[in-house]
C-alpha cells in the first residue's frame, strides 16, 4: 500500500474519532456531568431527588431541609436553603409566600449561569420583564449534580406515568416542580388546595373527585407546579403552570412530576 | 510495516463503533410523535397553527407580506389544510404613505390549534392559545404565565418539532417576527423587519425563539438578526422560519 494511502487512513480515522467524541459529550438530561463539579457561585438548583412522600414534605421545614441536605452532599452545604414553596393561610397562621423566602439574587446554576438578576426578573413583576422572562429554561434549570431534568418526549418511556417504574431510573419525565404558588411568586388565598395541606399531605382524592382535572377543586388534595424546561401543558410557566392529580406519591407522575422542587440559597 | 497498519485498522474500528454508539444516544427526539393506536382519522384541516417548516431561502426577503402569506398558504395546502386562509406572523414598519402592520392584527381571534390536534384528536399542548390577550400577555399575570406555544407544540405544518437549544444542529428555533412583546410594530427608526421583508442584505429582523430559549423565554421578540442575508440568519440559529396563522 503507498505511504500516502495509510496516511489518509489514519488522518480520516483521526477525523471521525474526534468529530465522534465531540457529539458523545452532549449531556443527555438525567445524565450527571463527567468530572465536573457545582461551581462556587450555585445558589440555585433543582432537587435531583423527591423526598418520596408525595406532597407530604414535612412542611417547609422538610423541605428546607431536603435543599441543605442535597446542597451539603455536594460541597455546597456553607450556605442556607430555603425551598422555594408557599404556604396557604390558616387559622392564627398566616400565608408565606414562596418569593418571600429565597433572598434577593442574583441567583446562578451548577455551571455559574445566571439564572435571574432580582426577584422582579425572577418572576416578571413588571410587564416588559415578564415578557421579556427570566433566564430560566432547560439547560440552566440544573439539578445541584448538574443534571438536566428530563422533559416531555426526551425518553418518550410508556411507564413513565408509573411512579413504580419511574423510582427506579433518573431517565423519565419529572419536569414538574413543586411551587405552590401564583405566578407572581406569592401564596393563593382562595379556599381551595394548592400547597398538598401546607406541605404535609400525601392524600390521594377521594375515587371520580380528581376527574381528570389538573385544577385545583373544592376539597381535592392537589399542589401548583411549574416547568424549568417551559415545556408542558397549561402554559409554559415555571412556577404556576397547572395542579397535580392528588397528593400521593403515585399520583405525582400522573401528570409527569415526581415531587422535585427548587432551591435557592438565600444569600 | 503491514502489521501495524493493521492495528491501526482495528483500533479505529473498534473505538467509531464505540462512538457511534454513544453519539446515537444522543439524537435528540425531534421527530413528530407517532399516532397511538386507535388514535382518530387524522384531519389536517382542524390545524391552525403551524411554524413554516422552510424559509424562503432568501434571508430576510419573503416578499414583503403577501409573499410570506403565500408560503404559509402553500405549505398548509400541501398538508391538506389549504381550506384556511394563512397568515404569516409578521409586522412591518411605517412607511411615507404607509402605515404599520401589526403581526397581531393578522392572525384571527383563535383559538388556535398546532398539528398535534389536527393529527391525534385532542392530545395535550394541542391548542397554542385560546385569544389574542393569552398568546401575548396582555395583562401581567398572562404575561408571566406564558402562551401554550413552546417547543414541544411549536411544531411544523408536518407535525415536527423545531430543533432548538440542545439539539442536533443546525438549530432553527430563531422565528422571524418583526414584532415587539405584545405582537406590535417598533416605530422607531432602526429596521426590524429586514425593510418590511424585502432585503436579504442589510438590516435586521426581529426574532423569537420557538423554544422559548434565548435571552429570557420570549416565543415573539428575543433579539435582532446580525443582517437579513440567508447566512446572517443562519449563524445565529435561524432558517428564516415563522409562524403560520389561519384566521378563520
Amino acid at each position: 500500500m503507498p505511504k500516502n494511502k495509510s496516511s489518509a487512513l489514519v488522518l480520516f480515522c483521526i477525523v471521525s474519532l474526534s468529530s465522534c467524541l465531540l457529539l458523545a459529550q452532549v449531556q443527555r438530561p438525567g445524565e450527571y456531568p463527567r468530572g465536573e463539579k457545582p461551581s462556587p457561585m450555585m445558589n440555585f438548583f433543582v432537587t435531583s431527588e423527591p423526598i418520596g412522600d408525595g406532597g407530604n414534605l414535612g412542611g417547609l421545614a422538610g423541605a428546607d431541609a431536603h435543599c441543605q441536605a442535597l446542597a451539603t452532599a455536594v460541597g455546597a452545604g456553607n450556605r442556607t436553603w430555603h425551598a422555594y414553596l408557599s404556604t396557604q393561610a390558616r387559622p392564627g397562621q398566616p400565608a408565606v409566600n414562596a418569593r418571600d423566602r429565597i433572598g434577593k439574587g442574583p441567583w446562578y446554576n451548577f455551571k455559574g449561569e445566571m439564572i435571574a438578576q432580582d426577584l422582579a426578573h425572577l418572576h416578571g413583576d413588571t410587564m416588559e420583564l415578564a415578557h421579556q422572562g427570566n433566564n430560566l429554561n432547560k439547560l440552566t434549570g440544573l439539578t445541584e449534580k448538574g443534571q438536566i431534568v428530563p422533559g416531555l418526549y426526551d425518553y418518550s418511556d410508556p411507564h413513565d406515568n408509573d411512579w413504580d417504574y419511574v423510582k427506579t431510573t433518573r431517565f423519565s419525565t419529572r419536569h414538574e416542580m413543586l411551587t405552590g404558588t401564583q405566578t407572581d411568586g406569592t401564596a393563593y388565598t382562595d379556599g381551595l388546595d394548592h400547597t398538598c395541606d401546607n406541605w404535609t399531605s400525601n392524600k390521594s382524592p377521594a375515587p371520580g373527585a380528581s376527574n381528570g382535572s389538573l385544577n385545583a377543586a373544592d376539597g381535592r388534595p392537589n399542589a401548583q407546579i411549574g416547568f424549568p424546561d417551559r415545556n408542558g401543558g397549561g402554559s409554559g410557566s415555571w412556577n404556576s403552570a397547572h395542579g397535580t392529580r392528588g397528593c400521593a406519591q403515585a399520583d405525582l407522575p400522573k401528570t409527569h412530576g415526581v415531587g422535585l422542587f427548587y432551591c435557592f440559597s438565600i444569600y | 510495516m503491514t502489521r501495524p497498519r493493521a492495528y491501526v485498522v482495528v483500533l479505529c474500528t473498534l473505538m467509531l463503533s464505540c462512538c457511534l454508539m454513544l453519539a446515537q444516544q444522543n439524537a435528540p427526539n425531534t421527530q413528530g410523535v407517532t399516532p397511538p393506536p386507535n388514535s382518530p382519522t387524522p384531519t389536517p384541516a382542524r390545524m391552525t397553527f403551524f411554524v413554516s417548516s422552510v424559509g424562503l431561502g432568501k434571508g430576510g426577503d419573503l416578499g414583503g407580506l403577501a409573499g410570506a402569506d403565500a408560503h404559509c398558504q402553500a405549505l398548509a395546502a400541501a398538508v391538506g389544510a389549504g381550506g384556511h386562509t394563512w397568515h404569516a406572523y409578521l409586522s412591518t414598519q411605517a412607511r411615507p404613505g404607509q402605515p404599520a402592520v401589526n403581526a397581531r392584527d393578522r392572525i384571527g381571534t383563535g383559538p388556535w390549534f398546532n398539528w398535534s390536534f389536527a393529527q391525534l384528536g385532542a392530545p395535550q399542548n394541542a391548542v397554542i392559545s385560546a385569544d389574542l390577550a393569552e398568546l401575548h400577555g396582555d395583562t401581567l399575570v398572562q404575561a408571566q404565565r406564558g402562551s401554550n406555544l413552546f417547543k414541544q407544540s411549536a411544531r411544523n405544518e408536518h407535525g415536527q418539532i423545531i430543533h432548538g437549544i440542545g439539539d442536533t444542529p443546525p438549530i432553527q428555533h430563531e422565528i422571524l417576527t418583526g414584532s415587539k412583546w405584545d405582537g406590535r410594530a417598533y416605530m422607531d427608526n432602526a429596521d426590524h423587519t429586514c425593510n418590511n421583508w424585502t432585503s436579504s442584505s442589510t438590516g435586521s429582523a426581529q426574532v423569537g425563539h420557538s423554544d422559548r430559549i434565548g435571552n429570557g423565554s420570549s416565543w415573539n421578540s428575543s433579539n435582532g438578526t446580525k443582517g437579513c442575508s440567508q447566512a446572517d440568519l443562519e449563524s445565529t440559529g435561524s432558517a428564516g422560519l415563522f409562524y403560520c396563522f389561519a384566521i378563520n
